[in-house]
């Protein structure tokens, strides 16, 4: 078996308390899993499961308070290590919730932005932010400025802007969260499209269960803090997967039901 | 350290507390600053920079002759007047202009350029008209300090909960009684940031305004010593006008915090 | 058809103002309030003379050099000092000192210190323009979104890149909202300066005019010191919308009030 690309180890997260104060508790305690390259990993948890910090800690925002993470088999991050690296020097790509779109860039510059930053802005960058775009189905806004767009136009923008600079893994913190019902299937589509097109490692954060077993390959549910894992579930439906009528597959209501009664 | 070592290093304290850093990188600051005057009157000569302990001594001299009190007075007494007058002005036009959004449109334009005027540049056909006196500072200050009131009380009446004034509508309440109720309830935190930017401001104008009409007040007397080349007259009146300013600024923030203290929500508003 | 009946009533509210003035030059004299029309044509025939752009020149001479002297240390000094907050807030308590004295008070320091010339003029604007422009510049660098520097950063962008990319746009706005303010008082404060003590400039015509119990005089150069303000506004409107075309739309005065 080869090395996972991701692997977190009894990661541990507490934030630090004021002096003299109590020490806070604990966030996450004890958190283990891996990603396989090319897996679609969806985790489920409900609000107040530290799912945002987790991701924070793995794009290296945020400081690990205790546990290692290890990128194809190597120590990248000890805990109490001095220096954060976001993004892992650009390993692990982040779609947050917030589109986080530079509101003074059109979509094109947008999506340009990583290529720009890191001097990689060439006739093949363009070309494939060019066929990004087109994927999604923003061609014609490309000069559009984000307050012109709709909610779910920014989304997909975020989402390609992170595509674009194709990073080894990609995390998402509950991107489809903002929009609404119709949208979110639209995009969960374009997202599994995208993904065919890559098969890219994605982590993907929810809270939505039929989300996490429509788009992820395999679903870790998280307890409430101290967050660990609870337990793991092989999504067995076969790919490519039609999101729209995922409810009428058979055996959907079986795999739903099994999570349901996780996470309760 | 970038944003991220920072995070990082929070949890431990370091040696001197940041407060304290601040308190004594203030001192130092402010002693540059008194060594820096001093160093000017040495190198440019009394006349351009008085030493100051000339300067001290001659606030002492005002001081007890009675004179600053009474030009102090003199300024405060104008600028009250003024400022009154222009918050009543302030606060009733946005509210007429409420009652008619036609007039409003019509008189926007001539709001917005009326501000363009230097009103300052009025003060020598003022003084035509009315003499040298208290009323062209008074007109002065009026027209410097009536927009800012006018502002803050339009920025109030937009933010207010429209939702909250169709229900006072609905409920069958005359439009008196929703604009005491609803609005100027809901306006109060931007008229007394009003407030807070226009009395220090009227003063300002007061002393300004003293420069062109001289009779007496600070500004006078600031204005006078300069013609005089009594660079430590200037000095001083500089150091009494900003001394003035500055206990209005507070005294009105103290009473921005008395009136809202009712307020559960900290909302600070023009800080 | 709603919009010419907007134009119209302004037109009339125009006309109503200059008959009010009309009639107050009848009742108290031409002497005193000069007519609209005189007004008007004096301004016109100075502007034709070459006499009023000649003063004009001055004064937006003295205002254009101290706003550049003022506001490009203002705008800097933020961004310089934004990795330090503590320096920051060590000055704070001078800059909000230095912000609320009347900097105008200061002008008969500086017309002693620099004569009656186009420095003490341009010291003035200086002063004024450089407090007013750094805590306009201040708060945009402070009402920075963390998030988007740390999205900057995730995807690879170093210290310089982030402030290029993400702080520098972001404090635009500020920048701008600070120079529309700053920079039409800058105008006004070289002209009451000139009022004060000079002999070039817009305020020195003024001066002139009353001196010669010229009130036509007056009122045109007031006229002339009023359009270089307002021209000066919609200067730093145009720039500013073109520049920040990707913001979104304000509410205009009338909106604002007739709504509630």
């Amino acid at each position: 078996m080869s090395v996972p690309l991701l692997e977190v180890r009894n990661l541990a997260k507490r934030f630090p308390s004021r002096q003299g104060r109590e020490p806070m508790p604990w966030v996450i305690r004890d958190l283990s899993f891996s990603v396989s390259e090319g897996e679609f990993l969806t985790l489920i948890g409900p609000s107040g499961s530290g799912k945002s910090t987790l991701l924070n800690m793995i794009a290296q925002i945020d400081a690990a308070t205790g546990g290692d993470i290890l990128f194809a088999g190597d120590t990248i991050v000890a805990s109490g290590a001095k220096v954060l690296r976001p993004g892992l020097d650009r390993r692990v790509g982040y779609v947050t919730q917030d589109d986080l779109l530079l509101p003074w860039r059109t979509t094109i510059d947008n999506v340009l932005f990583p290529l720009e930053v890191q001097g990689r802005l060439d006739d093949k960058g363009r070309a494939h932010a060019e066929t990004l775009i087109k994927a999604v189905g923003l061609s014609g806004y490309e000069r559009y400025y984000p307050h012109e767009l709709s909610g779910g136009m920014r989304k997909r923008t975020s989402l390609i802007r992170t595509l674009v600079y194709d990073p080894p893994v990609i995390l998402m913190d509950e991107p489809f969260a903002a929009v609404d019902a119709q949208t979110r299937t639209q995009l969960q589509e374009d997202l599994l499209r995208l993904w065919e097109m890559g098969r890219k490692t994605i982590i993907f954060v929810t809270h939505d269960i039929a989300e996490a077993i429509a788009l992820g390959d395999r679903t870790l549910v998280l307890t409430k803090q101290p967050t660990r894992i609870a337990s793991e579930h092989h999504i067995p439906f076969r790919r490519p997967r039609n999101v729209k009528d995922i409810f009428a597959l058979e055996g959907f209501a079986q795999v739903y039901e099994r999570i349901r009664a996780e996470i309760q | 350290m970038t944003i991220a070592e920072q995070i990082i290093a929070a949890p431990t304290g370091p040696l001197i507390s940041r407060r304290m850093t601040i308190l004594l990188g203030r001192c130092f600051f402010a002693a540059l600053l008194v060594l820096g005057w001093q160093w000017g009157a040495n190198a440019f000569g009394a006349i351009f920079f008085a030493p100051p302990l000339a300067v001290v001594e001659r606030l002492y001299e005002m001081a007890i002759s009675g004179e600053m009190f009474w030009d102090v007075w003199q300024t405060l007494r104008v600028s009250a007047i003024g400022f009154v007058i222009a918050v009543v002005l302030g606060l009733s036009v946005p509210f007429a202009l409420r009652l008619s959004p036609r007039i409003t449109e019509a008189v926007e334009p001539y709001i917005l350029w009326s501000q363009g005027i230097p009103k300052y540049a009025l003060a020598p056909w003022l003084i035509l008209w009315f003499g040298i006196g208290d009323t062209p500072k008074i007109v002065i200050v009026v027209t410097m300090t009536f927009y800012i009131i006018f502002y803050n009380t339009l920025a109030g009446i937009r933010a207010v909960d429209r939702r909250l004034v169709n229900m006072a509508r609905i409920m069958g309440a005359r439009e008196s009684v929703v604009a005491r109720e609803v609005i100027w309830k809901s306006l109060q935190p931007f008229f007394y940031a009003g407030l807070k930017i226009a009395a220090p401001h009227a003063v300002g104008a007061t002393i300004v305004g003293e420069f062109l009409v001289s009779t007496q007040g600070i500004g006078y007397y600031i204005e006078h010593a300069r013609e005089l080349s009594d660079t430590v007259g200037v000095f001083a009146g500089i150091v009494i006008a900003t001394a003035v300013v500055l206990v209005i600024n507070a005294i009105v923030v103290k009473m921005e915090r008395v009136a809202l203290a009712w307020r559960p929500l900290d909302r600070d508003m023009g800080r | 058809m709603k919009r010419y009946r907007r134009l119209t009533d302004r037109i009339l509210v125009c006309i109503v103002l200059l008959a009010f003035w009309q009639l107050g030059s009848w009742i108290f004299g031409t002497y005193w309030l000069s007519t609209p029309w005189l007004t008007i044509s004096r301004f016109f025939t100075s502007i034709w003379s070459g006499e009023m752009v000649r003063q004009a020149g001055y004064t937006v001479e003295e205002a254009a050099l101290g706003a550049v002297i003022g506001a490009v240390p203002a705008i800097i000094l933020p961004f310089a000092l934004r990795r330090m907050p503590t320096v920051i807030a060590i000055l704070d308590p001078f800059m909000i000192g230095g912000y609320g004295l009347p900097k105008l008070a200061l002008a008969p320091l500086f017309i002693l210190w620099f004569g009656i010339g186009i420095e003490s003029k341009i010291a003035v604007v200086v002063s004024i323009v450089f407090f007013i422009e750094y805590y306009a510049t201040l708060s945009g660098v402070r009402a920075l979104d963390t998030k988007l520097v740390q999205m900057a950063q995730l995807v690879g962008a170093n210290e310089r890149q982030v402030a290029r990319h993400v702080v520098f746009p972001g404090a635009v706005p500020n920048i701008f909202a600070g120079l529309r303010i700053a920079l039409p008082i800058g105008i006004a404060v070289a002209v009451v300066t000139e009022l004060i003590s000079s002999n070039r400039g817009l305020g020195y015509l003024v001066q002139m005019g009353a001196m010669n119990f010229d009130i036509t005089e007056v009122f045109a150069a007031i006229l002339g010191a009023t359009v270089l303000v307002l021209a000066v506004g919609y200067a730093v409107d145009g720039t500013e919308r073109i520049l920040l075309r990707w913001r979104a739309p304000v509410e205009s005065l009338q909106q604002q009030i007739s709504t509630t």
